[in-house]
């Protein structure tokens, strides 16, 4: 049997001295799509800044492995270049940096780390022009500082441009329909399918099953303070779209 | 008496104009103190020294007939070929030999290039366009093109370095350029310094004169080469005249040696519709001061002084501007932004002085700087001292630090820490780059943050 893609075992972690994560496992393998489904508050994005390994987010005890490698060891960057990408929920903006220069450094970054050479300017315009044309991204916008002005929609649609610029091999998409009307939706979640493949897999964090209809998850999960309360297919995700989390939250 | 006073014998030491404005400055130079108002944050302990060492005048030298090294790096062909030379290299011929000596720096783009080694002005002029006449400042007193114009306006109570500068006047330039004469590239006044002379104290006097509607861009680059922890000071004064309707872009970057000390004034005079558009990248040097003052003379005389100042380490940068609005509708406008390392110390001080019959006038003022340690200051003085009632003025100042939302983001999408910094840094000081009006000086400046 192959490696899987992302193992986590019995991981407590938490922000600021604070346990969010208590006793969390889950194995993603190659190819597969996870959802993970909870309630406001239930730990969702720190599971996936911890994933990045966003400073600050600290874990107490447990282990991740990403393709067999200790994950918790790796900077940033080096989970990045090993192919972890986050869809964030709230991307920022960064006055000064052109979209285009942007990515050409992090797929040249990326490119580096693997010992290939720098692609050719050129050839990455037309490269990233072609991706952005597919996701409604005109030459103009990618002339635009990274996000600055953008709108929510037009921030999604750039998130996904660089993921599919840069290939991850496990993308977490972190609540990628917050702040998406239907249109702008539907062209995320096709760029989102366009990666899948036998090899790459996705772990979407979400609130709402809207996102699954396009996304259609292997499996579901649910998750409530701090861990994988209930697992299934995707039916569970439409089960918990009529119920709510209610059953899963305790009365505190 | 401070030990940077000290008796050499100059060129033009008979001649009572030069003489007598060498003596009054010498009497003038005064150090300041702790307690100099000016001086507060910027100060000035390294230069509290006797050992600084002025060299003999290379005008003296050539009048008396001492035997100069002539080689390709002095821009001077070499007479002796297939053998030694005095500069001690082996050339093989006269055309195309390379004297791997000195790495005379040039820029990366095209310009009327002049080039000053350890202060001293090395004799090639570059063929400039008609109307523009370029010649040593010793050469302008010689012959009366001078025009009494050196030192007229400046306060020697208010600038001690200006008072030391003159005490040394010798080398520089007079850089003339004559009514409705434009530059199709600008000129560019290279200094290069090299390791081997410990604690040289070098002044450099340029004076600056554009006519009536005449036109120019200036840079100034002061670069080092050899043992990184050489010691030197380099004094420079410029006094600059724009005429009415005169344009002149003036791009300073000083990238000194470690150790090395920087003091630089740059005194302008506008009279009606001259623009005068200042920039200064600060980057080397232990301690540097760029200052600026402007006199807006006439209605609708324009100045723009913007600078950027990058550093780590211990070194103080300091930029200080005086611009004082003399005429109704002037205008004025400083962006001046910081990125701060180390335990170094940025400074600012930034005065708008408005006139009281100065109505209707604009200026504008802004400094920011990105801190990027704990240990690193940034003191910043702004002064606004308006007497008329009907202008528009402000002033602003802000400190931050790198954002790390941004940082993990850009870290997130495989960029290197280190790598993500310079480019938030070099994104930082985009906006006061855009004020570069040459798009060439602008990438070159650019890229040597």
């Amino acid at each position: 049997m192959n490696t899987p893609l992302l193992e986590i075992e019995d991981l407590y972690a938490g922000v600021a001295g604070k346990e969010i994560i208590k006793g969390f496992n889950l194995t993603i393998n190659e190819g597969e799509v996870h959802a993970i489904m909870g309630p406001n508050g239930a730990g969702k994005s720190t599971l996936s800044y911890l994933l990045c390994g966003k400073p600050g987010y600290e874990i107490t005890s447990g282990v991740i492995k990403f393709r067999g490698k200790n994950l918790m060891t790796m900077s940033v960057e080096e989970r990045a270049c090993e192919g972890i990408f986050l869809i964030m929920q709230y991307p920022v903006e960064i006055p000064g940096v052109p979209v285009t220069s942007f990515l050409k450094y992090a797929v040249n970054a990326q490119r580096k780390y693997h010992n290939q050479p720098e692609l050719d300017t050129m050839e990455f315009i037309k490269m990233l022009r072609e991706e952005g044309r597919k996701l409604g991204i005109d030459a103009e916008m990618l002339k635009r500082p990274v996000n600055v002005g953008f709108s929510g929609g037009e921030k999604k649609r750039l998130e996904t441009l660089q993921m599919a610029v840069l290939k991850p091999q496990l993308a977490i998409l972190d609540e990628a329909d917050s702040g998406l009307d239907i249109d702008a939706l539907k062209i995320v979640a096709e760029g989102v399918n366009n990666l899948r493949d036998n090899k790459r897999s996705l772990l979407v964090i979400t609130h709402y099953q809207r996102l699954l209809n396009y996304i259609v998850p292997d499996f579901v999960h649910v998750f409530a303070d701090g861990r994988i309360v209930k697992s299934g297919d995707k039916n569970l995700a439409l089960e918990l779209e009529e119920k709510g989390y209610a059953e899963f939250v305790k009365d505190k | 008496m401070s030990g940077l006073i000290q008796e050499v014998k100059l060129f033009g030491y008979n001649i009572p104009r030069i003489e007598g404005l060498r003596e009054k400055a010498r009497a003038s130079f005064w150090m300041p103190t702790v307690k100099t108002q000016a001086w507060k944050y910027t100060k000035l302990h390294s230069l509290k020294v006797d050992d600084f060492v002025v060299e003999p005048s290379k005008f003296l030298e050539e009048i008396e007939g001492k035997e100069i090294e002539e080689h390709c790096c002095c821009g001077e062909n070499c007479h002796q070929h297939g053998e030694s030379c005095s500069c001690g290299h082996h050339h093989e011929e006269r055309e195309k030999h390379e004297c791997k000596c000195r790495n005379k720096k040039h820029l990366p783009f095209a310009a009327y290039e002049l080039h000053f080694e350890n202060g001293k002005f090395v004799p090639i002029y570059p063929a400039t366009p008609s109307g523009v006449e370029i010649m040593t400042l010793m050469e302008a007193f010689a012959i009366g093109e001078e025009n009494h114009l050196l030192g007229k306006y400046i306060d020697y109570a208010k600038y001690p370095f200006a008072a030391l500068n003159t005490a040394y006047l010798e080398e520089g330039l007079f850089i003339h350029i004559h009514k409705s004469a434009k530059l199709d590239k600008p000129l560019a006044l290279i200094n290069h310094t090299y390791g081997g002379q410990e604690n040289l104290l070098v002044n450099i006097r340029n004076l600056i004169v554009l006519e009536d509607d005449a036109k120019a861009e200036l840079v100034e680059y002061y670069h080092y080469s050899g043992e990184p922890k050489s010691r030197y000071f380099n004094n420079i004064v410029n006094e600059i005249y724009l005429g009415a309707g005169a344009e002149l872009d003036h791009c300073r970057y000083q990238n000194e040696a470690y150790k090395a000390v920087h003091l630089a004034l740059n005194s302008v005079r506008i009279k009606t519709q001259g623009i005068y558009n200042g920039f200064c990248l600060q980057k080397g040097a232990d301690l540097g001061r760029s200052e600026t003052q402007v006199r807006l003379l006439e209605k609708n005389a324009k100045a723009e002084v913007n600078a950027a100042y990058l550093m780590n380490g211990w070194a103080t940068l300091d930029t200080t501007t005086d611009i004082e609005h003399l005429s109704p509708e002037t205008y004025s406008s400083q962006l001046i932004k910081g990125v701060v390392g180390g335990e170094a110390k940025g400074v600012f001080q930034g005065k708008i002085y408005i006139a009281q019959d100065a109505q209707k006038t604009e200026g504008r003022q802004l400094h920011k700087a990105l801190l990027l340690s704990d240990t690193a200051e940034v003191d910043v003085k702004p002064e606004l001292e308006i007497f008329a009632d009907d202008v528009k003025c402000s002033h602003g100042a802000a400190c931050g630090e790198l954002d790390q939302e941004q940082l993990f983001y850009m870290r997130s999408r495989g960029i290197g820490e280190k790598d993500a910094k310079q480019m938030l840094i070099n994104a930082y000081f985009t906006d006061v780059m855009a004020r570069i009006h040459n798009i060439k000086i602008q990438e070159w400046l650019q890229n040597e943050i």
